[in-house]
């Protein structure tokens, strides 16, 4: 035992490090593989980051991992349509898409761009209380106050106000319809200014 | 000639108003069968609302789940006098699932409220976690009242009339499904009162249709003022 005990003891700790090398490769690999499908499919038109400069393409950066997941299977399956998306989605499959929206949820985002401020002080007031003339319900109370989301309700904050408006028109003409009862509801109700000055206000939310 | 034009300028006018009636038809309310159908039984058996009546709920979860309605019933389950969004706090389990399932299966009309009770956003063991939560909250005593001028006539109506079924307290009765009325909005209360009354609200009971038959509109309001100043005991 004397004489065997260093080597069992080297094979062993080699053995160890390969096997914990070997998970770290493969972690790596996952990782580096979504990285990859993130700047060669995704990034031209989202950023890198998920911080799209483009304010037709939503800001994918810090958005709630529930929602992105369904989105994007949604996008896949076809419950949820865009021409735009429909070529990017075919270089992907279901299993990358869990990563990706693991990814995304990940990023920082940048500060929203607000373009009309006067609109901000309805805009927070709609945000926060809704409007019962009308039965809008508070966006606050699935959004969260500060615009953060959770789970299926995505993050709003610092999102794009074109993207915004894009989504309220395609709720209330129906158009878009993956998870979308009650937005197709709510946008129903609102009026063209009242989308306006939500899509500012939810924009100047950090 | 004309004719064919016509007509066919008609039959393209038809085709794009049931098109686009169509698009939107999976959002509109059904419309199940209520009081003005013969033979109509108060509370048959329903498939959604004994789901929801069989689960063991759980308040905890229903005040995660609750989110999705404070945006107008208010965090504190208060709802809103002037907007008609009843006060839920302190309600009965049982009348927040039998109201909530009658509106999703068509049977008590809401257009309002409908896009908000479907299983999309909520699911029957949901709605009854959701329903334990609001029953434990107190019930605020800020709810809109009456103006106070007929509160005797309301008095005397509500016990010869109510009580027997709301209670003496008007705090209801959470097997029979009788809503509690004390703490009510006023012009909630005035408004499902009348509608009962008139038909239409189609899921109400044909006990309180027949009581409510010869009552005035000032009756009516009368008795719902009244109801809206009762305090519960809680």
């Amino acid at each position: 035992m004397r004489s065997l005990a260093p080597k069992y003891l080297t094979a062993m700790t080699c053995m160890a490090i390969s096997i914990s090398f070997a998970s770290i490769v493969q972690a790596d690999d996952a990782a580096s593989k979504t990285i990859n499908i993130a700047i060669e499919v995704c990034a031209g038109c989202h950023g890198v980051d998920g911080n799209s400069l483009v304010p037709t393409f939503p800001k994918l950066a810090g958005q709630q991992k529930v929602y992105l997941l369904r989105e994007l299977t949604d996008y896949k399956t076809g419950k949820r349509v865009s021409e735009t998306m429909a070529p990017f989605m075919e270089s992907l499959t279901l299993e990358d898409l869990p990563h990706l929206a693991a990814y995304y949820a990940k990023q920082k985002p940048t500060p929203g761009i607000v373009s009309n401020p006067s609109l901000l002080g309805v805009g927070k007031t709609l945000y926060l209380q809704g409007n019962s003339k009308t039965d809008v319900p508070s966006c606050e109370s699935c959004h969260e106050p500060d615009g953060s989301g959770s789970g299926k309700f995505p993050r709003v904050a610092s999102q794009h106000t074109e993207y915004a408006l894009d989504q309220f028109r395609l709720y209330a003409t129906g158009k878009r319809t993956n998870g979308a009862r009650v937005m197709k509801a709510v946008a129903e109700r609102m009026t063209e200014e009242e989308t306006r000055a939500v899509a500012e206000y939810m924009a100047s939310m950090p | 000639m004309n004719r064919t034009l016509l007509s066919s300028v008609l039959a393209l006018m038809a085709g794009v108003i049931f098109t686009s009636q169509a698009a939107h038809a999976e959002f509109k309310q059904p419309h199940a069968a209520g009081i003005e159908t013969y033979g109509y039984a108060w509370n048959s058996p329903d498939q959604d609302m004994n789901r929801a009546l069989a689960h063991a709920a759980d308040a905890s979860k229903g005040e995660a789940a609750y989110k999705v309605c404070k945006g107008c019933h208010k965090p504190d389950g208060s709802g809103l006098a002037d907007a008609n969004y009843p006060q839920l706090a302190g309600q009965h389990a049982s009348v927040i699932i039998k109201q909530m399932m009658d509106i999703r299966a068509g049977r008590r009309d809401n257009p309002r409220m409908y896009p908000f009770s479907g299983e999309w956003i909520v699911s029957a063991e949901e709605i009854a976690d959701i329903a334990a939560y609001l029953n434990k909250l107190p019930p605020p005593t800020t709810n809109g009242k009456g103006n106070g001028y007929n509160l005797p006539r309301g008095q005397a109506l509500y016990l010869k009339d109510c009580a027997s079924c709301h209670g003496k307290a008007g705090e209801g009765d959470a097997k029979k499904f009788y809503p509690m009325v004390a703490g009510q909005h006023f012009s909630y209360l005035k408004r499902e009162t009348r509608e009962s009354r008139d038909h239409g609200r189609r899921n109400a009971s044909p006990e309180m249709v027949k009581v409510l038959k010869n009552y005035s509109d000032a009756d009516v309001e009368a008795v719902s003022d009244y109801m809206s100043r009762l305090k519960t005991t809680r």
